[in-house]
């Protein structure tokens, strides 16, 4: 078994929902991200918006495992890679080993609190019983392992259960996010992957990711805009009010 | 038009769509390291040195900034500094995979090797228990801490050289840069030594310093010119180098003052016989600052392949 995420480039619609339920699920100090929707955005007619959701890849040989001194950063059987807040020196290797640069030191500047000056909140006492997020260590994305094993303690299928799934895949409004098992041929991930061409990042550094992307366009032209048969009423708005704002600015050249 | 050249009308998040500095190393805190991987550097190559030319006292100094000057800066960078144990066997086996941890445990070794070998070098002990049982352990501890501080030195060429996202540093050069440059330091220090009162030998040390440093002269030259063919960020690197932001240091540190002002005066000691001391230690100062030079460029030119290379034409 082998925990793995597809994300259809073609359906996200930058709405950073998966980065607020992540910040939500995890108690996520301030200056903290484990996800990460990178934009890049160009004035060439047809590559307007390329939009890439980016989170750990949970790579099979991961650089992070490898260099950790102190054996914080774990794999776990079903390929999840984690750090354990409670062994991390915070060296940073692992930050400068990922080349996919997925990791964050938790600083004391990036913990201010909710409401910088005063005094913790109840709601984030409270998170932080759940989740002591340690300064002085790194932290990532750890395909919200705890849902997965509770969930299958009760027997529920992560990718299909929502209590057994990752908060980010969850709350994907345009269904981009897809999670299952990777080593199951008969899974949704699987199928796609190979259906649709799915494909990693950077797979030449050999850390065999296992996140993938589907992007129709990814090739020449990298567009994740979506064919318009394929768009969802929530892609039509979001796109309709990036056109607006384009025709903005470019009116003004 | 290539991508390139487009212009970017509005970017939310440009986290490794373009090429990025590693900054971790370098700013901020980071100048830690940058500071403590020059002292592996002078304090590693410092002690070899000695070995070689057996003085006494270059051993001492020698231990002394590994001990006092490079770990306490590398300990006082982690985020959790007294966890710092963890990092030795028996509480992980991390050494099997990381260069970190090997790194760790090569200067631990260092460490009591050195000592043992410094406290049996002493010359009243050795007037006090006799030479001959003195010298077997000076010299069994001394192969030790030598070999100890070869990997002391060399460690830090093997973390950064097996960072697969940074082309500038992913190369099988950068170890021996590290090892060469660190000897070439050695030599320089142990001319202070020497000028100090010590028991080096200033002209030996002048003129091993003079070879080292033409060896590492074209290391470094050969280094840029392959980085510059390995990929399109290794050459931004480079650029960045020669005629970006870290030109100053490149120029002005590690090429004005670490080789052309220490070169001048070793010609003026070839042609003259015999060099003024003010000129030694200009030479020395000048070396050194050169050494402080060289792993500020490594570290900050450490860019990072974007995340899509089709994307960005990388």
């Amino acid at each position: 078994m082998r925990w793995g995420m597809v994300i259809n480039l073609k359906k996200c619609t930058r709405c950073h929902a998966c980065i607020a339920a992540c910040r939500i699920e995890h108690f996520l100090p301030m200056g903290m991200n484990w996800p990460r929707l990178i934009a890049w955005e160009t004035d060439v007619p047809g590559e307007e918006l390329t939009t890439i959701p980016v989170r750990c890849n949970q790579c099979k040989d991961a650089p992070c495992v490898e260099v950790c001194p102190a054996e914080a950063t774990k794999k776990r059987e079903d390929g999840i890679v984690y750090v354990d807040n409670n062994l991390c020196v915070g060296c940073r290797y692992c930050i400068i080993a990922c080349p996919y640069q997925n990791r964050t030191f938790l600083s004391r500047d990036k913990d201010p609190g909710y409401f910088p000056g005063y005094e913790r909140t109840r709601f984030e006492k409270a998170g932080r019983k759940i989740y002591p997020h340690v300064v002085g260590t790194t932290e990532k994305c750890d395909f919200c392992m705890e849902r997965i094993d509770a969930g299958l303690a009760k027997g529920l299928v992560p990718g299909k259960d929502r209590e057994a799934t990752p908060a980010c895949v969850n709350t994907c409004q345009a269904r981009a996010l897809i999670f299952g098992d990777l080593d199951d041929p008969e899974s949704e991930v699987s199928k796609l992957i190979k259906e649709q061409n799915a494909f990693q990042l950077h797979p030449e550094y050999g850390t065999d990711p296992a996140v993938y992307y589907i992007d129709g366009k990814i090739g020449n032209a990298p567009s994740n805009i979506a064919p318009r048969e394929e768009q969802t009423a929530s892609h039509l708005q979001h796109l309709s009010t990036m056109e607006e704002r384009a025709k903005q600015i470019f009116g003004k050249k | 038009m290539s991508q390139m050249a487009t212009r970017q009308w509005m970017t939310t998040h440009e986290w490794m769509v373009k090429p990025m500095h590693q900054r971790e190393w370098i700013e901020r805190r980071g100048i830690m390291i940058w500071i403590a991987e020059t002292f592996t550097s002078l304090g590693a190559g410092l002690y070899l040195v000695s070995l070689f030319i057996n003085s006494w006292w270059g051993l001492l100094v020698g231990w002394l900034i590994i001990m006092f000057l490079k770990l306490p800066l590398h300990i006082a960078y982690f985020g959790k500094p007294l966890r710092f144990y963890r990092t030795l066997p028996p509480f992980s086996n991390a050494w099997k995979t990381s260069w970190f941890a090997r790194g760790i445990l090569f200067s631990v070794f260092f460490g009591t090797f050195g000592f043992v070998q410094l406290v049996f070098g002493q010359p009243d002990l050795v007037n006090l228990i006799g030479s001959s049982v003195a010298n077997p352990i000076y010299y069994t501890f001394g192969v030790l801490a030598g070999l100890s501080a070869v990997g002391v030195g060399i460690y830090g060429g093997f973390i950064m050289n097996y960072v697969k996202g940074i082309p500038f540093w992913n190369q099988g050069l950068l170890p021996v840069v590290f090892i060469l440059a660190g000897v070439a330091d050695g030599f320089g220090l142990a001319m202070a030594v020497g000028l100090a009162g010590g028991d080096a030998s200033v002209s030996w040390a002048e003129t091993g310093s003079s070879y080292l440093l033409i060896i590492n002269v074209l290391l470094i030259i050969v280094y840029l010119i392959s980085a510059r063919y390995t990929s399109e960020v290794a050459k931004i690197s480079v650029k960045e180098l020669l005629t970006g932001p870290s030109a100053f240091m490149f120029w002005g540190g590690l090429v004005t003052l670490g080789m052309v002002i220490p070169a001048a005066i070793s010609v003026v000691s070839l042609f003259s016989g015999e060099v003024p001391i003010v000129l030694l230690i200009i030479a020395i100062v000048t070396h050194t600052l050169g050494a402080f030079a060289l792993k500020y460029c490594l570290l900050k030119e450490g860019i990072y392949r974007p995340l899509l290379p089709r994307v960005a034409a990388y």
